[in-house]
């Protein structure tokens, strides 16, 4: 294994044919004449090496391997005759001379690319750019591709059928009217109590945070008669019949229209 | 000076969102293809003449007006966070497999580059410069993909028939086909 094999990683090329290429330009062989034979130890080596070294080794460039390795085997062999579509040598220096081909076709336009990728079009055109521009759907502009994304993107499950409704609102002052209309002076009332049978979870939210309210302005206290025990709202001393226009002000609604 | 049809041409050209053909540019004009043609010569002389940052780009039988690429690097600040970037070796390599073969399968793209090719596919697919043209009705019905406008405009190409080495290319294909044709192309 050379030091300069080393030192190149398998990252710089596009798959197993792109690195036969190089091996074979390195060497200064003609790639109408190479043996494949001659190349294949070379190749073979650089993958021993990438594995060595513990790089990730496509599963490409270990078919390759095993396709030199086997054209290596046979070159060894009393030589059979091969129909010239059979002979697995002459198929992959067939393949390679196209690559080869299409390799430098795609550097000629990769140059193209350049030139014209700095080629601005007149301001109607940019605005194709422009990052809130809406996508155009114009004739013959949309693909198989969209319709698939779309068709996708349908049975995609959805979170359930969606029904619109307007929910009342519900105020805090309201809650601390119903509140304080449940609420005696020195009797605890559990909170089960508090909301009543049937209520809904619009009432609950509304309600918890009515108390939260209460609590944080220091008009209820909630007592506990045993650890673990059901919490109790009670009045505190502050409470009177003017809390309520003190949380008048409020005009929070914890839920909004649906 | 331009004369009067070369003016409203030169208009037409400079305002529109998307690059106009010659029948395009006729029925707006009301003038004929030749009248058309030659006004879009004595535009294109008088810009150069003059030494205009803008000319006038040829691609996929339409015509647009751009900025001189040779200004390139200063126009492109306007819109460096917008601009896609340059497309990558292995893309630019399966567009040209694509370009010379069209309608291909993503099989037959693998087969000349002998690598997967599915997230290159995907990037021109996104960058409209492919486009999926139906299946193969081969088993699997695998997808065909061909070339866009888009990809002529981006290259600066007439046509397909203006692809680089076009001829050679064919004839490289043309004797794979004749042997090899099953795996190459076919499948």
């Amino acid at each position: 294994m050379s030091s300069e094999a080393c030192r190149i990683s398998l990252e710089q090329f596009e798959g197993p044919l792109d690195l036969l290429l190089y091996l074979i330009r390195r060497d200064e062989l003609d790639i109408r004449e190479v043996r494949v034979a001659e190349v294949a130890g070379q190749y073979l080596a650089y993958i021993r090496a990438a594995v060595e070294l513990d790089l990730d080794v496509a599963s490409e460039y270990l078919v390759m391997a095993a396709t030199l390795a086997s054209i290596k085997s046979r070159a060894l062999l009393p030589s059979r005759n091969l129909a010239p579509e059979e002979d697995p040598e002459r198929t992959l220096m067939r393949q390679l001379v196209l690559y080869r081909a299409f390799r430098e076709v795609a550097a000629e336009l990769r140059e193209s690319e350049e030139v014209w990728r700095n080629a601005f079009p007149a301001p109607g055109e940019r605005e194709r750019w422009a990052s809130d521009a809406p996508p155009r759907a114009e004739p013959g502009s949309v693909s198989l591709l969209d319709l698939l994304r779309a068709l996708d993107e349908l049975s995609t499950p959805s979170e359930g059928p969606v029904q619109r409704y307007r929910r009342p609102e519900l105020t805090i002052s309201e809650c601390v009217g119903m509140i304080s209309a449940r609420l005696r002076h020195g009797r605890g009332i559990s909170l089960g109590d508090l909301l009543g049978p049937g209520s809904d979870r619009r009432l609950l939210v509304a309600f918890f945070v009515t108390i939260l309210e209460l609590s944080r302005q220091g008009l209820v206290r909630f007592t506990q008669r045993a650890p673990f025990g059901e919490l109790l709202l009670e009045r505190e001393e502050a409470w009177s019949e003017s809390s309520r226009t003190l949380l008048t002000p409020l005009t929070f609604s914890p839920v909004g229209e649906g | 000076m331009l004369d009067v049809t070369a003016r409203a041409i030169e208009g037409l050209l400079f305002a529109a969102d998307r690059p106009l053909s010659i029948e395009e540019i006729c029925d707006l004009t009301g003038s004929g293809a030749d009248t058309v043609t030659q006004a879009i010569g004595r535009i294109r002389a008088s810009l150069e003449d003059e030494g205009h940052a803008m000319i006038l780009q040829e691609a996929a039988g339409t015509w647009r007006m751009v900025s001189d690429p040779a200004i390139g690097a200063t126009v492109a600040q306007l819109y460096e966070e917008r601009r896609p970037g340059r497309l990558s070796r292995a893309a630019v390599e399966t567009l040209a497999v694509i370009a010379y073969n069209q309608p291909c399968t993503r099989a037959a793209i693998e087969a000349i580059r002998g690598v997967n090719c599915d997230s290159a596919v995907k990037s021109l697919l996104e960058r409209s410069l492919i486009r999926i043209c139906g299946r193969q009705e081969t088993p699997g019905r695998p997808l065909t993909y061909s070339t866009t406008e888009g990809f002529l405009n981006y290259f600066g190409l007439d046509d397909i028939d203006h692809l680089p080495r076009r001829r050679e290319i064919e004839e490289l294909i043309g004797s794979e086909g004749a042997a090899d044709g099953a795996d190459l192309f076919s499948s």
